[in-house]
């Protein structure tokens, strides 16, 4: 393969350069009839799950059919996005913040053949390309980070936990059986570049065990004053350690009690590796959400504290996820998000109807916070 | 024939969600055939090596990934994130497979037309491989080699018009819900907001100046479709500060379970039979305050006691609008719990009018006066929710310069360690001793 | 600005002898371990002096990808270790 040059000068690099320009303007990209309605918007309807209507004053309709999608995307699955896009919507699409796509029509008569263009979609390996859903109050499409397909520190992966945990509940994807909306995220470490901490149920991948140390690389690849400071916990102290063949070398010494597992140091330090098969596996929260509707936004909690990973399809967890949406669905009332009707029905009962098991790892012992997750009452049910 | 077997991943095509499997494959099968004869930049063969290290962290229950610090391209601090493969040896097609962030649109819309200048860009000079999107919000190029970088940044900003996002201690790619553009809840146009602030401040997205990461993200209600009071630094929610507009005729047909008016805009729309509409049950007796009631036929609501939570408005969209008098408020300090736990975005201004004649200028002079008390205080690595935590909300404050309001706590304090300042106190704290003695024995 | 800020060569050359001073031991530094060789100057002016360095190709970033860092260009282990020398 030859080089092609794009016009960059490798030796002159500020040369014709453009900078700070930003994203393309929003406004571009709209379709006619968003761009004709803008902020005149009457009142939408979700006519099925997945299909939605939205009337604006002027009476103009746009028709907007959700698809579910893996956010690891190829440039052929874009491509054939587009060519759906083409077909249907004028050439216009967007994507929401949970990873669905939405392809727009401006009249009723234009969604069936869209919906079952859509349908008709399949990999060679069976799943769907586009299943439509992710409305309402069902499950809808799963936030998620990298994992194993491009992170140096997760502790699990990412595109394969949030695969089977969408086949799991797939159902509740083109349904809106569920007392309301049920948002599922997912984070490989607990750095969580993607905030999943205030979910109904998220998904966490956690190291237990601390770094191992390259004693006789450390020094060569690593500068010891960053790896001691990467540490927010500061369990890393510089040491002198004396090899196998006798040789002294400089390296570090990590507190293993003092360490959190963040992976912070080998980001620094390529030689404080982390991972660990059965040091790493699988926390799953529960019962946060964003929204201000009727009660306050709130943090998930943690529910099960450690599973381990299971490839390729992590069966222990999706079975608790399984059990916790079922209770909550049984148990809940309309309108009821899952950390509510956790509130309502009691913490204990949580977990008895959910038949997960309560260990002493659940109860909070990290700084100020504990404390306020305590029962301070004489309140409780047995 | 593919490159690696991969028994682990081909347990992952069977199921009905989409499998990023099937498509990996797909992408491999399609480079490889090349049929669009496109000159690849890139080992031909990097997706099958994709899959082929995939599958071995499937194997070992581990990551074979190295980060990689230096890479970026000319003068920008972020966007860029570097990453080496650790068995470079058997999967050559990934030994460096860097990642690229590419600023969204606002709103997320897009042209064919424009995607598909970004796939033919990144089959070229890339994996083809993308995240639409990353949890940030940018749209993520996944997977180029080291000098195809400024290959690409050259034809995103010269052919694209197209700018990266930010990584690092910089403004993150700012993200917003779509908002007015198709939302009637929106309480402000949140893509222009979003789109002007994120031009307004490019120097601080790509180059550093902060102690940390700064998020912005925009949601036009307080539905909060973007969950920026979970995860933003400064988290801009849409509200009104007047009154529910409420449409009678609509509340009635409500109540009449018309087939037009469906609870929720129709989200009960599935296999279960939740019964008829009982305006008492899911609307009244549901409202936080308990600031509505029914007065014959007619739908009450005491709008001084309505704390803006959408319910009633979710659930009765064509009868119950969002108010006239709109503005945003702003939180801050949102995070995820690392490092001292997770933070809440915290309340800080609770009415902001968003006047895009002006530029914004009641936002943006928050937005300054946080990030130079942030800049001058913050520790390396302090988010600014902990640098609030540290120093006290009373200093925040001050440094906005916001009154203190009731609004600003769910709570006054449960104690009464006030650290009064001397200028507080009548007198101040010069006291004469001897005078005191006159009258108080030794 | 402060007249030692506005004097880029002066300014440069500041920052060029901190770093190398401390080359021995780290080569890699937050944006704030430059504010007290200027402090008389904001952090907003200090960090245009330094990112214009960068651009002069004196500095260059070491990103963790949360956090950005400078050090001199080419100093420390970093570029032999990630294979970017």
């Amino acid at each position: 393969m030859a080089f092609i040059s794009s016009g960059y000068n490798p030796d002159k690099p500020m040369e014709n350069r453009i900078t700070d320009i930003g994203p393309r303007k929003y406004d571009e990209f709209y379709p006619e009839v968003i761009k004709k309605n803008k902020g005149k918007w009457s009142h939408h309807e979700i006519l099925e799950p997945g299909v939605l209507v939205h009337v604006a004053e002027s009476g103009d309709e746009i028709y907007t059919v959700r698809v579910g999608g893996a956010r690891l995307m190829s440039t052929t699955h874009i491509n054939e996005i587009c060519e759906i896009a083409d077909k249907h919507c004028d050439g216009h699409l967007r994507f929401t913040t949970r990873n669905n796509i939405e392809f727009m029509v401006d009249s009723k008569d234009k969604v069936e053949p869209l919906k079952n263009d859509l349908k008709s979609r399949k990999f060679a390996g069976g799943s769907f390309k586009f299943p439509i859903g992710g409305t309402g109050a069902g499950v809808t499409n799963i936030v998620h980070t990298q994992g194993w397909i491009h992170c140096h520190t997760p502790a699990t992966d990412a595109s394969g936990t949030v695969k089977a945990t969408m086949d799991e509940l797939f159902a509740d994807f083109q349904d809106q059986r569920l007392p309301a909306q049920l948002r599922v995220s997912m984070a490989c470490c607990l750095n969580m570049c993607g905030a999943v901490h205030c979910s109904d149920i998220a998904i966490l991948g956690y190291h237990r065990k601390p770094p191992m140390i390259d004693h006789e690389y450390l020094d060569k690849l690593c500068e010891i004053p960053l790896a001691v400071s990467a540490c927010p916990t500061a369990a890393i102290k510089p040491a002198k350690v004396t090899l196998e063949d006798g040789t002294e070398v400089k390296s570090v010494d990590v507190k293993n009690e003092r360490c959190m597992f963040c992976g912070n140091c080998y980001t620094m330090c390529p030689s404080l590796p982390l991972a660990d098969t059965e040091g790493d596996g699988i926390v799953l929260m529960a019962g946060g959400k964003v929204s201000n509707r009727i009660s306050d936004p709130k943090f998930s909690k943690v529910v099960v504290a450690f599973l381990p990973n299971e490839m390729p399809r992590w069966p222990s967890m999706t079975d608790a996820i399984h059990k916790m949406v079922n209770a909550y669905s049984n148990g809940a009332n309309k309108y009821e998000r899952l950390g509510d009707w956790a509130d309502r029905i009691g913490w204990e009962k949580f977990f008895e109807v959910c038949e997960l098991d309560f260990t002493h790892h659940l109860i909070d012992d990290f700084r100020q916070q504990a404390y306020m997750s305590w029962r301070q009452s004489t309140q409780f049910k047995f | 024939m593919a490159k690696h077997e991969t028994p682990f991943l081909d347990q992952l095509e069977s199921g009905p969600w989409p499998s990023f499997v099937s498509d990996l494959k797909q992408q491999a099968e399609v480079r490889a055939k090349n049929e669009a004869g496109v000159e690849f930049q890139i080992p031909v063969d990097c997706v099958e090596d994709l899959l082929g290290v995939v599958e071995l962290s499937y194997k070992h229950g581990r990551t074979h990934w190295k980060h990689g610090g230096i890479v970026g391209v000319f003068g920008y601090g972020g966007g860029v994130i570097g990453r080496y493969c650790d068995q470079p040896k058997l999967f050559p097609g990934v030994e460096h497979f860097h990642t690229m962030r590419v600023a969204q649109p606002c709103g997320k819309y897009y042209t064919t037309d424009y995607l598909r200048s970004l796939t033919k860009l990144w089959d070229l000079r890339g994996s083809g491989i993308t995240n639409m999107h990353g949890a940030t919000g940018d749209i993520i190029f996944l997977g180029t080699t080291t000098p195809q970088l400024e290959e690409v940044f050259y034809e995103l900003t010269h052919n694209l018009n197209q700018d990266l996002g930010g990584s690092g201690s910089n403004l993150r790619t700012p993200a917003d819900c779509l908002g007015s553009s198709r939302c009637e809840y929106a309480c402000y146009d949140s893509n222009a907001l979003c789109h002007f602030l994120t031009n307004e401040y490019q120097d601080e997205l790509h180059r550093p100046a902060f102690p940390y990461k700064f998020k912005f993200k925009f949601d036009a209600c307080p539905n909060g479709c973007v969950a920026s009071i979970a995860r933003s630094d400064m988290s801009f929610i849409g509200t009104w500060k007047d009154d529910i507009k409420i449409d009678q005729d609509a509340v009635a047909k409500y109540i009449a379970n018309d087939e037009a008016y469906p609870a929720n805009a129709g989200a009960f729309r599935g296999s279960r039979d939740w019964g008829p509409f009982d305006i008492n049950k899911e609307v009244i007796n549901l409202c936080p305050t308990k600031c509505m009631w029914m007065e014959g036929d007619e739908l009450k609501i005491d709008n001084s006691n309505c704390t803006r939570c959408m319910h009633c408005i979710n659930t009765m969209p064509r009868a119950l609008k969002i108010g006239d008098e709109r503005g945003l408020s702003i939180l801050v300090g949102a995070k995820a719990p690392i490092l001292d736990g997770a933070q809440m975005g915290s309340l800080l201004v609770p009415f902001v009018e968003v006047n895009p004649d002006d530029d914004y200028a009641a936002i943006t002079e928050i937005i300054e006066s946080i990030w130079d008390w942030w800049m001058e205080e913050g520790k390396n690595r302090e988010r600014l929710g902990e640098l609030i935590m540290r120093q006290g909300f009373q200093k925040l404050l001050e440094v906005t310069g916001i009154e203190a309001q009731p609004q600003h706590v769910a709570y006054p304090r449960t104690n009464p360690y006030i650290f009064w300042k001397e200028d507080e106190v009548e007198g101040g704290w010069e006291r004469d001793v001897v005078e005191y003695r006159k009258h108080h024995l030794r | 600005m402060s007249d030692l800020l506005n004097d880029t060569a002066a300014a440069e050359k500041l920052v060029v002898d901190f770093l190398t001073k401390k080359s021995k031991n780290k080569s890699k530094f937050y944006i704030k371990d430059f504010y007290k060789l200027f402090p008389d100057d904001k952090p907003r002016m200090i960090k245009k002096v330094i990112n214009k360095m960068v651009e002069h190709e004196i500095l260059e970033f070491w990103s963790s990808g949360s956090t950005t860092m400078y050090g001199l260009k080419g100093a420390g282990k970093q570029a032999a270790s990630e294979g970017e020398d």
